[in-house]
């Protein structure tokens, strides 16, 4: 059944500011036999690693802002970004702030544009 | 072991929400130094987020406090505590104007007036509709709180439990202790007085429309620290939450729009039957019949019923018009197009009644310690009006904040009980893996594991309908599952620690699934949200008091406490 292979397949970025060297991307593999919001992709690989952090909070409407985030490239909100099972990803922390850890960013320091 | 860092302040808020912002508020504005912490960033985590922006504040010309009281304590099945719906009642309109004040918006009529909706229950339209819905007020809130020098707030700071003060006799609350998840580090924070406002337990349940945030840690701290929980089986349930596809499941559709006069749809089995009867049954009735359809094998390939208003009589333009709002825009944009899909549904968790127990000062029965509403418990109980939980943050936020305030002044600081804050960090501590984070990392599956089975398990005993073998069943797998949980491990990661606190909401989502099933059981009666298949009837002669969870000892132990009446 070539379906029930279907994985999404994503470029992850971690950074540990306790080990800044090591940070570069990570690749990981999320079965998925329905498109998924980057949101939702985002929690299964924190469930697959526990060590990779992400926010995980939600207004259900596209407006908090809490899952701002870099989809291959793009700024953008992560719950309402849908990836198709097959589809490769590449996520980063959102441009315009601080990097905390992996794909978390500090929204109240924002990035200050030279 | 990782040093303590500490700081002090008068008032502490735990919570960052459309309550903790408005307590936050209320004591700096008396003169309090106030620090907020909030487990994510404030404005982009937390339940009012999810909120759709109704309020009820008794405004209409015919309207009084002496009607939205008699309303409340009416929709409440008679176990809300009276003192507590007075004080709702009188507040709730100086709570809008508030409000408005520190920056919402409410949608107003061309006369200037605000605009009054009316929802089931109501005598009079009560329900003013904030714009932005939870983020407009939130937004709002956390704005005036950054502009107010006495207010510091702290995102992304995970309390882990309050510590006791050194007090002979009466216990007293000194403060909190957490992790600065920025840092790492293990913080004490030394309180003249702590307000507890932070949410409910929702994601206790396997099917539930809340952020990921509701894991009710405020109900286990409160707990561990010697307070009383009230009605903690009373739990508010929502007909059609969103199961199916994945990435829309906790997001809602309306019960409400399957009324005759608004787009006559309805729920359908999965041979096209309609579930419910027109016209359209108050909410409970309704989830009634709908779990019977479920268990009756009736649901669709993921346990749910098919919401429809795809063959409306009201015609399409009608439906997509209604359909035009953020929280369906927000389905649209996942590929499912509500005007003409079947959407899967199922009854899920909503907003927590029960829980804390205060009186009209928001004053727990700890010393020094405070709650509001949702995290406070005896004000709704068994049911409550729509629109209700916004306004109640705004009523208990202010009265918590003023009058722990007060408490801080009128009491010098208690010290802290030193055995207490070393026990904490122990506990805590303990959970950090010395292996290899690879290896680690494979523990956090099995903590996914355990936290399927329970909120499986508590969906299934615990849901919109009870009954005492399921419950008991329920105790046994909670008692099986913390003892799995005891062994388990996190990576020893020092910035932002997600395990850590993924396994610590763990530990206190068991114990709070032990309140609700206790507090369950002993309820030997249906009421409101609480339904139980074997004592189907409300009995009046025994149950007009709360149920009361309390520990003592390592256990919990569960009685009653009598209604206040005034």
């Amino acid at each position: 059944m070539e379906e029930s292979k279907a994985v999404i397949s994503i470029q992850a970025f971690r950074f540990d500011p306790d080990r800044p060297e090591e940070s570069g991307f990570q690749t990981y593999e999320v079965p998925a036999q329905e498109p998924l919001s980057v949101m939702a992709l985002l929690a299964k690989i924190h469930e697959i690693d526990g060590s990779f952090a992400c926010r995980t909070s939600t207004c259900f409407k596209g407006q908090c802002g809490s899952c701002l985030i870099r989809v291959n490239g793009n700024d953008g909100l992560g719950c309402v970004t849908l990836i198709k099972p097959g589809e490769a990803v590449r996520l980063e922390p959102h441009s315009k702030y601080r990097v905390i850890r992996d794909v978390v960013v500090d929204f109240s320091a924002p990035m200050v544009e030279s | 072991m990782r040093a303590v860092q500490r700081c002090e302040t008068d008032v502490l808020v735990v919570g960052g929400g459309a309550a903790g912002l408005r307590a936050a508020l209320a004591a700096a504005e008396s003169g309090s130094r106030v620090i907020v912490v909030n487990k994510g960033p404030v404005s982009r985590s937390g339940i009012t987020l999810a909120a759709a922006g109704g309020m009820q504040s008794p405004f209409h010309q015919d309207d009084s406090v002496e009607q939205f009281f008699q309303d409340t304590l009416h929709c409440g099945y008679g176990i809300g505590d009276q003192n507590l719906a007075w004080t709702f009642a009188a507040g709730a309109c100086d709570a809008a104007l508030d409000m408005e004040r520190y920056g919402a918006r409410f949608v107003r009529n061309a006369d200037g007036g605000l605009a009054l909706g009316k929802f089931p229950g109501q005598t009079y339209p009560r329900n003013l509709f904030v714009k932005g819905g939870g983020v407009g007020i939130v937004s709002a809130l956390w704005r005036a709180c950054l502009a107010n020098d006495y207010i510091s707030i702290r995102d992304d700071f995970f309390v882990t439990g309050l510590i006791n003060g050194k007090a002979i006799g009466a216990s007293q609350v000194a403060g909190v202790a957490g992790l600065d998840l920025r840092t790492g580090d293990f913080v004490l924070i030394r309180a003249g007085a702590v307000i507890l406002a932070t949410g409910g337990c929702q994601r206790l349940w396997e099917v539930n429309d809340c952020p990921a945030d509701a894991t009710g840690e405020g109900l286990s701290y409160a707990y561990r620290a010697g307070a009383d929980l009230v009605d903690m089986e009373m739990l508010l349930f929502y007909p059609s939450v969103i199961v199916w596809p994945p990435s829309l499941k906790g997001a809602f559709v309306h019960y409400e729009f399957l009324a005759e006069n608004i787009l006559d749809g309805n729920v359908y089995d999965k041979f096209g039957v309609a579930v419910l009867p027109k016209p359209l049954p108050v909410r409970d009735q309704a989830m009634r019949l709908m779990e019977d359809a479920i268990r009756a094998g009736r649901g669709g390939e993921h346990n749910g019923l098919l919401w429809y208003v795809g063959d409306s009589p009201k015609g399409s333009e009608v439906v997509r018009k209604k359909l035009d709002i953020a929280q369906y825009n927000y389905i649209k944009a996942h590929g499912v197009d509500p005007a003409d899909a079947r959407i899967e549904v199922s009854p899920g968790a909503h907003y927590l009644m029960g829980g804390i127990h205060i009186d009209e000062n928001c004053q727990t029965t700890l010393g020094g310690l405070f709650a509001t509403p949702e995290c406070a418990g005896n004000f709704d109980g068994a049911n409550r009006l729509a629109g209700s939980g916004i306004a109640a943050t705004q009523v208990f936020g202010k009265r918590a904040g003023l009058h722990a305030g007060q408490w801080a002044s009128a009491n010098s600081m208690v010290d802290v009980d030193e055995v207490s804050v070393e026990a904490e960090m122990e506990r805590v501590f303990r959970r950090i893996s010395r292996v290899p984070i690879s290896k680690a990392a494979e523990a956090g599956n099995v903590l996914i594991t355990l936290q399927g089975r329970l909120k499986a398990a508590v969906q299934k005993y615990a849901g919109v309908s009870r009954e005492q073998a399921g419950l008991a069943q329920l105790a046994q797998e909670i008692c099986a599952i913390k003892q799995e949980l005891k062994r388990q491990k996190v990576p020893d990661v020092k910035v932002f620690n997600q395990a850590l606190v993924d396994i610590l909401q763990m530990e206190s989502m068991c114990e709070v699934a032990t309140l609700v099933t206790g507090s369950a059981q002993l309820r030997t009666e249906s009421r409101g949200h609480h339904y139980r298949r074997d004592f189907p009837l409300q009995d009046d002669l025994q149950w007009l008091q709360h149920t009361c969870a309390t520990m003592r000892g390592t256990e919990a132990v569960f009685g009653t406490k009598p209604i206040r009446t005034i």
